[in-house]
């Protein structure tokens, strides 16, 4: 038999002082991130990561951003690579136990706690390159040229600190419990956690919540940063001081009791407890203020430009919306005959922020004469829910006669909100509760929605099919019978040239 | 080299040989963490209340934590010598699902038990998805003991089963959905699924039980790097026989 021979120089000698000990570390710390960077979980998150982001980002849906959304948009990508991260640095820190490789540092100044020391270093480059990723996705959407308001430091951290935070857990786990399969069950109960969360916040963004890693809560309408009430900056302490604990703690079982361990970990527990205490409080008075004014009397805090006749109020960091708004508003009320054409309209951004982020009320229609709502979300669907909104009020005069409409003046009405657009057909489809372009159906709006009679739709497809200039030329010539009260859907469609079975209104039976 | 003629009944004496120490060698510390946490899932029903749908969730996560164990079945340090006994693999991996397969049984039964009868999800319905897992984990570990030399593939195999798991509730369509809730309609149409995907894994466990015909060809750079550092474990001798 011939045995087996291996040769290998001799380990140069090291000296174990303070100074080479955290050059060893540093040193080790390095090669350990190397690992760690090449592991296939760890890879095939980063991978899955940009792809979400790209995905993401290109929806059409998502053309518009608001920056004070996108910023926290950024944190639940991280919280797979955090868990892959989780895994493998568990894995790396048993890497010498499983190799039977732990006497060989026996030669060398690396104790364990110091190695411990650089399992946990090693983690931090996956955090920056997950800060990378972060700042890329928010800078993408900041750069798009629909981009209103601003976005928080402190919510983009929560992402990188997530991934801290999970990789140090894999390590100090390691420390804990040597078994192969503690890492991947730990990341079976961070699943659970996540889980968990996800039912347990469901319309819930105050109080003890905010003690899991990551809070999306996922607005329906965006709100102006300043109404937002989200304790993000308590909340990146909280997750740095958490981080920092569960590492200093793995440094610690690991044998390094040193002093400096011991005042730092103390340190790390005060910042997160200062973190995690001052996050729960709630939302504060002065933002639940501020929140019922931006919902009650919103012209307090709106500025208003004039655009043409008419008036555009928003909430300051929505003013660069008013150019999209009035473009449309003029274009609705360009198609639109006698003294409606003219009218000078209010357009005011409206909010209902008293029941938090997560709340989707529907916002009750304005009585002011010529005034149309407009909401703080834009892009997509809320195009051609505007649209209909003016042409609403141009028809019917205001916004509540325009959600109570029941006879034939819907016809002028979805007329002239879908006719200026590129595929008005398709637009109709859209803003129809059940997508249908057939039968009877609800309308959205920004506010109340209105409702479309079989009849109703069949008219106005038929002049969607006509030339705009033919159809406009009639609107415009009969406008004042369109859109006198009372008007059936016949008499609509006669004066409008088209001979269809229309049907009784919903008002006439 | 010659082959001697063995005895008919040679495998089978040296099987029943081999059951003490497989026994004593199987990893019963990586069980006893994997089935104490899946123990712990299930207590958690019974300690904190809720309704079907979270009690369902932990059961599948002590269902998860389960078949991570059984993925570190065929782990075995001593791969590398233990190749030369005279019973081939697929005897020694039968000796060692064989052996586990009461265990695990009891320990499925208390986890069942310990969920209230008023959440308990259908329980041949979760019976069906814990035994899918479990034979999806043998058989991923019995295919990466084909594929690679690793004496110890549990920890890939556990990764790559916890990907799976992680991934299959996010990437499948609805119309392939396997993880659906108690009450949903589509409950039935679910476990026809699981029982379909119970199926391939056997049926991949049981192509992957026979040893390969030839040795796994090593990339010609890798593998002259791997002799210079390291003997051929399994021997130099021409064994039909591979490791």
């Amino acid at each position: 038999m011939t045995a087996t021979r291996t040769e290998r120089t001799a380990p140069v000698a090291v000296s174990t002082g303070t100074r080479n000990g955290r050059a060893a570390v540093v040193a080790l710390a390095g090669f350990e991130a190397r690992r760690l960077l090449l592991r296939l979980p760890v890879l095939l998150a980063l991978a899955g990561h940009v792809t979400w982001i790209v995905w993401r980002t290109l929806r059409p849906a998502d053309d518009f951003p608001v920056l004070q959304d996108a910023d926290r948009a950024t944190q639940s990508g991280p919280l797979f690579v955090g868990l892959a991260v989780m895994l493998c640095a568990n894995q790396a820190a048993l890497r010498s136990l499983r190799r039977d490789t732990e006497r060989h540092f026996a030669v060398t100044s690396l104790t364990l706690w110091r190695r411990t020391a650089a399992h946990v270093l090693s983690v931090v480059p996956l955090a920056l390159l997950t800060a990378v990723a972060v700042t890329a996705q928010f800078t993408w959407e900041a750069a798009k040229p629909g981009a209103v308001g601003r976005g928080s430091v402190a919510e983009l951290l929560a992402g990188p600190l997530t991934v801290l935070l999970f990789g140090t857990a894999g390590v100090l786990l390691a420390r804990l419990n040597s078994s192969a399969v503690a890492g991947p069950l730990l990341v079976v109960a961070f699943l659970l956690l996540f889980v968990g969360s996800a039912s347990q916040s469901g319309g819930q963004d105050t109080g003890p919540v905010w003690l899991w890693p990551v809070v999306v809560t996922s607005g329906v309408h965006p709100f102006p940063s300043d109404l937002l009430g989200r304790p993000a900056g308590w909340h990146a302490l909280y997750l740095a001081g958490l981080a920092l604990t569960v590492a200093l703690l793995a440094v610690l079982v690991s044998g390094g009791r040193t002093r400096t361990v011991q005042a730092a970990l103390a340190g790390a527990l005060a910042l997160a407890a200062l973190g995690g205490v001052m996050q729960t409080g709630g939302i504060p008075a002065a933002t639940d203020t501020a929140r019922s004014r931006a919902s009650l009397a919103p012209e307090q805090d709106q500025t208003c430009v004039r655009r043409g006749a008419s008036h555009y109020c928003a909430f300051p960091e929505w003013t660069p919306r008013v150019e999209d708004w009035a473009r449309i508003a003029d274009r609705v009320q360009g198609l639109a005959g006698g003294a409606a054409h003219d009218r000078p309209l209010l357009v005011r951004q409206r909010l209902e922020a008293r029941y938090g982020l997560s709340d989707d009320a529907a916002l009750d229609p304005a009585t002011r004469p010529d005034q149309v709502t407009v909401g703080t979300s834009w892009g997509g669907d809320r195009v051609p829910e505007f649209s209909t909104a003016v042409a609403g009020v141009l028809v019917a005069g205001n916004e509540r006669r325009a959600g109570e409409l029941c006879d034939g003046r819907m016809v002028p009405l979805m007329w002239l909100s879908l006719a200026w657009q590129r595929d008005p057909e398709s637009a109709l489809r859209h803003v129809r509760l059940d997508d249908s372009v057939t039968g009877s159906a609800l309308v959205l709006s920004g506010t109340e929605p209105l409702t479309m009679t079989a009849g109703q739709t069949k008219v106005v497809r038929a002049l969607l099919h006509r030339p705009l200039a033919d159809v406009g030329a009639r609107v415009k010539a009969h406008w004042d019978e369109l859109t006198a009260p009372g008007v059936t859907t016949a008499r609509a469609a006669e004066l409008l040239g088209v001979r269809v079975s229309v049907g009784g209104d919903r008002c006439t039976g | 080299m010659y082959r001697l003629r063995r005895p008919w009944t040679a495998p089978s004496t040296a099987a029943a040989a081999l059951v003490r120490p497989v026994w004593r060698g199987l990893p019963w510390r990586v069980w006893g963490v994997a089935q104490g946490a899946g123990t712990l899932a299930a207590g958690l029903i019974r300690v904190c209340g809720g309704g079907p749908l979270p009690a369902l969730v932990l059961l599948r996560a002590a269902v998860l934590a389960g078949a991570l164990g059984l993925a570190f079945l065929l782990d075995d340090p001593a791969r590398h010598t233990t190749a030369t006994v005279p019973v081939r693999r697929v005897v020694r991996t039968a000796l060692r699902v064989a052996l586990v397969a009461p265990v695990v049984a009891v320990w499925w039964t208390a986890v069942l038990l310990l969920v209230p009868g008023s959440v308990r999800p259908p329980v041949w319905d979760i019976t069906l998805e814990a035994g899918t897992a479990s034979v999806l984990a043998l058989a991923a570990a019995t295919v990466a003991v084909r594929r690679t030399d690793e004496p110890e593939p549990g920890r890939s195999v556990a990764t790559a089963l916890l990907a799976g798991a992680v991934l299959a509730p996010l990437l499948l369509p609805a119309r392939w959905a396997l993880f659906v809730a108690p009450g949903d309609p589509g409950w039935a149409a679910a476990h026809e699924r699981w029982a379909w995907v119970l199926a391939g894994a056997a049926a991949l466990w049981a192509v992957s039980l026979r040893e390969p015909r030839r040795r796994r060809t090593v990339r010609a750079p890798l593998r002259s790097a791997f002799r210079s550092v390291f003997r051929s474990p399994c021997g130099t001798s021409g064994l039909s026989r591979t490791c």
